[in-house]
């Protein structure tokens, strides 16, 4: 019979190492099944939390092959085809504090998390003893972001928090923020926001992996888009990142491509530039990877170009 | 020694929604202890809604009605007068809800929409799609963050301790350091959900559903009401007992034994799988019992058929019933039948709760809310809908029966609590100890076996005293039963021992409930009694444990507006 080779990582609260396990395999399990299965069976002192096992309660997710998923909703089978291996690694999620063995601590982020006020500010249109009127479509805005069981897996995927200082917030905490944002029953949605904005909402990298591993399908990176552009509308102008998307947006208006040379001076400002990009941009030019004299022409198609900014601008109104 | 005013065990609906109502105006110190994270809690896989009569979407629906659907469904052993100010208050609670800015499906006047559900007249049960539970839930957590509710979390209930009447404490360990503190409280909520875990498998219910508050009670002296009375569900998927929605049957699925017969043809020749949850969930384990199932033991199931339905409709009228299946079980329903058997859902009994006002029970200072205990509003058989309603509407009234208790009674002794906090300390260290004994998984599959056939779906005498017998033996057995972690921090082997104890000590009371009780009412169903006998038996069940004696004793029940009268649908 066909074996699974186990590797799992272990921590006492002092040490870390590795630990071998060997399983039969079986056809359609989870691999909560396969957890549960080798600390029954064959070590009890193995660690992981779990609780409703169908994907709701978000106890139990792991890396595995160095990727964040839910333990009782990853199907073995399929796990096994993904990685093409029988040998299976699996890790504590990355971006957490970890108890023991794959058991992490959330009180931390919950901490974060407060900073943007993670609950509904009522407007003064509803009451403790009414309720609140709100329309289907009102409601459906926030079915999607309500829908975060925070099972952790986005933030064990995040590239930016893996080498941020632990400012960035992570994007469960975008989402909560997001939620109360755009709920019609909240009367302070920039006092969600505006935490998010201090806290370098500028930095999420576009990588997402976020998107892509949510067991609930959340569209986090939508969210995080929409949190910017609230940021820029409540006047948060002069910052990098918003003056970052500016300088895209004037190029590409005008050109229909970016000028990288001036990039970083509308971003960061000339002296911050001419201190910290000038010494990388000369060994790019010495090695031939930028021209410092090009100056990009328009494109071909620069009307097309314009024509698509005034249709966003008649769509955004 | 850790000091509060109010002390929190279980962070899920009723706890939180507790700890929310004690704390408020912040004149008292209060903690949440749970096992888990509070979001990890059982109130979120709550589904379909929760009931409360706004009369939004039927503007003849009354409270009175949902009175009266509640006392029906119960088969007529609520208490009356406690199911009146359970409807009475629920739509009070929706608004409070909202407010506090649960996520509700809304009607198209932006009021908060309602969808019909089973034994109710009119459709009363508010909903978020389906994960009512899970919103509410995040909402309370939300609330408690904002309200700065001080939570223990990971923290393990040990004993709730009471000396000559009097509540002293609390003893708990901190799972991650493995320290064993004895809290001194004034009072305490317990709304530690219910125990279906006394089925292990076969039950839908999270994996920490062992009991552990009503088990402390129960080992405090406060007794069990009712625990015979337990739901099933019939289509629980056969692997993991996770719930595969009324849905499958709803829109045409068959069920099948490995003869391939459509058996339900036997059962319930003209509705045939439509028949009500009890009688199909009988006709499944009698096909089992009778060998037409698939596999053995507790694998063994039959088959719920959908591939007639075709493509289209199940990808139209079942994608998640789909998805459900593909995740947990493994299997296409557009290209296989599934593997499913009945599943234990709900837990009516429990600690039994004197005063539905301020759910407090014959101990002053020990208050209880939610799956843990019995007010009693369910009665023998619960309605749909009414679960979520109960641990919300009860862990507030039991929160400010717990703040009045709090600021009437005053810290006491705590030698008791002394002297228990020593002990469990002591029974750490043995257990750590421990080389060699018999498997504790090996001793909670027993009896989850043992359980399941002789005090499930059918109960007759014979093998009920059988069931009782190996209780007894098992419960001797855990005399010796090993655990295998000699560590002293995040030793959750050592938990998984306590919490075996604690359903073995449950199920020995339900059987017990169940023995006694020689009639047939709501989910309580006697092959040698089949019919109600409300001379003898419209009374509670009240079972004490002292020590290794438990002893059984009736209480009435309270009869205000509805005379029992045949249940008939």
């Amino acid at each position: 019979m066909e074996r699974l080779q186990c590797k799992i990582k272990r921590f006492d609260g002092k040490q870390e190492y590795y630990q071998n396990y060997e399983v039969p395999y079986e056809k359609g399990k989870t691999i909560l099944w396969l957890l549960t299965k080798i600390r029954e069976e064959q070590d009890p002192t193995l660690n992981f939390t779990s609780a409703c096992r169908h994907a709701i309660c978000g106890s139990c997710a792991v890396q595995i092959n160095g990727n964040a998923f839910l333990a009782c909703n990853s199907s073995l089978d399929e796990i096994l085809e993904t990685f093409n291996s029988m040998k299976l690694t699996f890790e504590p999620l990355k971006n957490f504090d970890v108890v023991k063995d794959l058991v992490i601590v959330w009180e931390p982020k919950m901490e974060k998390m407060e900073q943007v006020k993670p609950w509904l500010i009522p407007s003064e249109e509803g009451t403790k003893e009414a309720g609140f009127i709100q329309s289907e479509d009102d409601y459906h805005q926030i079915a999607a972001p309500t829908d975060c069981i925070l099972c952790g897996v986005c933030t064990s995927e995040c590239n930016q928090l893996a080498v941020n200082d632990g400012t960035y917030l992570d994007p469960f905490i975008l989402n909560r923020a997001y939620r109360f944002t755009i709920d019609s029953r909240d009367g302070s949605p920039e006092e969600h926001i505006r935490p998010v904005y201090e806290n370098e909402l500028w930095k999420c990298l576009h990588c997402m992996q976020c998107v892509t591993k949510c067991p609930k399908g959340i569209p986090l990176t939508d969210q995080i888009a929409y949190l910017r552009q609230e940021s820029i509308r409540m006047g948060e102008v002069k910052n990098k990142g918003a003056k970052h998307a500016y300088a895209f947006h004037d190029d590409v208006r005008n050109k229909g491509r970016l000028n990288e040379v001036m990039l970083p001076i509308k971003t960061d400002g000339l002296v911050n530039t001419a201190i910290r990009k000038v010494p990388f941009a000369l060994r790019m030019i010495k090695k031939g990877k930028i021209n410092p004299f090009h100056m990009p022409k328009e494109v071909e198609g620069i009307r097309g170009v314009r024509e698509l900014y005034k249709y966003a601008q008649e769509v955004g109104k | 020694m850790l000091k509060f005013d109010v002390v929190v065990v279980g962070a899920g609906g009723a706890g939180m929604m507790a700890a929310l109502n004690a704390s408020e105006g912040k004149d008292l110190n209060v903690a949440v202890l749970s096992k888990i994270f509070p979001t990890r809690s059982h109130t979120g896989a709550a589904q379909g809604g929760i009931n409360a009569a706004m009369a939004y979407r039927d503007a003849n629906d009354s409270t009175e009605s949902h009175f009266r659907d509640t006392v029906k469904g119960s088969d007529f052993l609520a208490d009356q007068d406690a199911v009146e100010f359970f409807t009475s208050n629920m739509p009070a609670i929706i608004s409070e809800l909202d407010y506090y800015g649960v996520p509700f499906s809304r009607d198209e006047n932006g009021r908060v929409a309602q969808r019909p559900f089973g034994g109710a007249s009119s459709p009363r049960t508010c909903y978020s799609a389906d994960k009512t539970g899970h919103v509410i839930l995040h909402a309370l957590y939300e609330q408690c963050l904002k309200n700065k509710v001080q939570f223990l979390n990971e923290w393990f209930l040990l004993s709730v301790v009471v000396e000559n009447g009097n509540f002293e404490g609390l003893v708990a360990m901190d799972i991650r350091s493995g320290e064993i503190q004895p809290i001194q409280a004034k009072s305490v909520v317990i709304a530690s959900g219910g125990f279906g875990r006394i089925y292990w498998s076969r039950t839908t219910n999270a994996i920490n559903m062992t009991g552990d508050g009503t088990a402390a009670c129960f080992e405090a002296g406060i007794p069990l009401k009712d625990p015979e009375f337990i739901q099933f569900h019939p289509t629980g998927l056969a692997q993991t007992g996770v719930l595969l929605s009324e849905a499958c049957r709803g829109e045409g699925g068959y069920l099948l034994n490995k003869d391939g017969e459509r058996f339900m043809g036997r059962y319930a020749p003209e509705k045939m799988e439509l028949g009500p949850r009890d009688l199909v969930s009988r006709s499944i384990e009698t096909e089992i019992k009778e060998g037409r199932g698939f596999g053995e033991g507790m694998t063994s199931y039959v088959l719920m058929d959908l591939r007639h339905l075709g493509e289209k409709k199940i990808m139209e009228r079942l994608p998640q019933v789909r998805e459900l299946a593909m995740e947990f079980e493994g299997v296409d329903l557009i290209k296989e039948p599934v593997p499913i058997r009945p599943s234990c859902h709900y837990t009516m009994g429990g600690i039994h709760v004197s005063d539905y006002k301020t759910c407090s029970t014959p101990i002053d200072g020990i208050h209880a809310a939610g799956e843990c205990c019995s007010v009693s509003i369910h009665g023998a058989n619960r309605l749909g809908g009414n679960s979520v309603a109960d641990v919300v509407l009860f862990g507030k009234y039991a929160g400010l029966g717990a703040k009045e208790s709090a600021k009437r009674r005053v810290f006491g002794s705590t030698k008791k609590l002394e002297q228990e906090a020593t002990d469990w300390m002591a029974k750490f260290k043995t257990i750590r100890q421990k080389k060699t004994g018999i498997n504790m998984f090996e001793i909670r599959n027993r009896l989850a076996e043992t359980m399941w056939y002789n005090v499930g779906i059918f109960r007759t005498e014979s093998e009920m005293e059988k069931a009782l017998e190996t209780v007894d033996e098992l419960l001797e057995q855990y005399k010796d039963a090993y655990a295998g972690d000699p560590s002293e921090t995040y030793n959750m082997a050592f938990i998984n021992y306590i919490e075996i104890g604690n359903i073995l000590k449950l199920a020995r009371a339900v059987t017990m409930g169940a023995l006694n009780r020689q009639e047939s009412r709501g989910s309580h169903s006697r092959a040698d009694y089949p019919t109600r006998n409300d001379e003898k038996f419209l009374k509670h069940t009240l079972i004490y444990k002292n020590g290794d004696k438990y002893r059984l004793e009736y209480a009435p029940v309270t009869i205000t507006n509805y005379q029992p009268e045949e249940r008939k649908y």
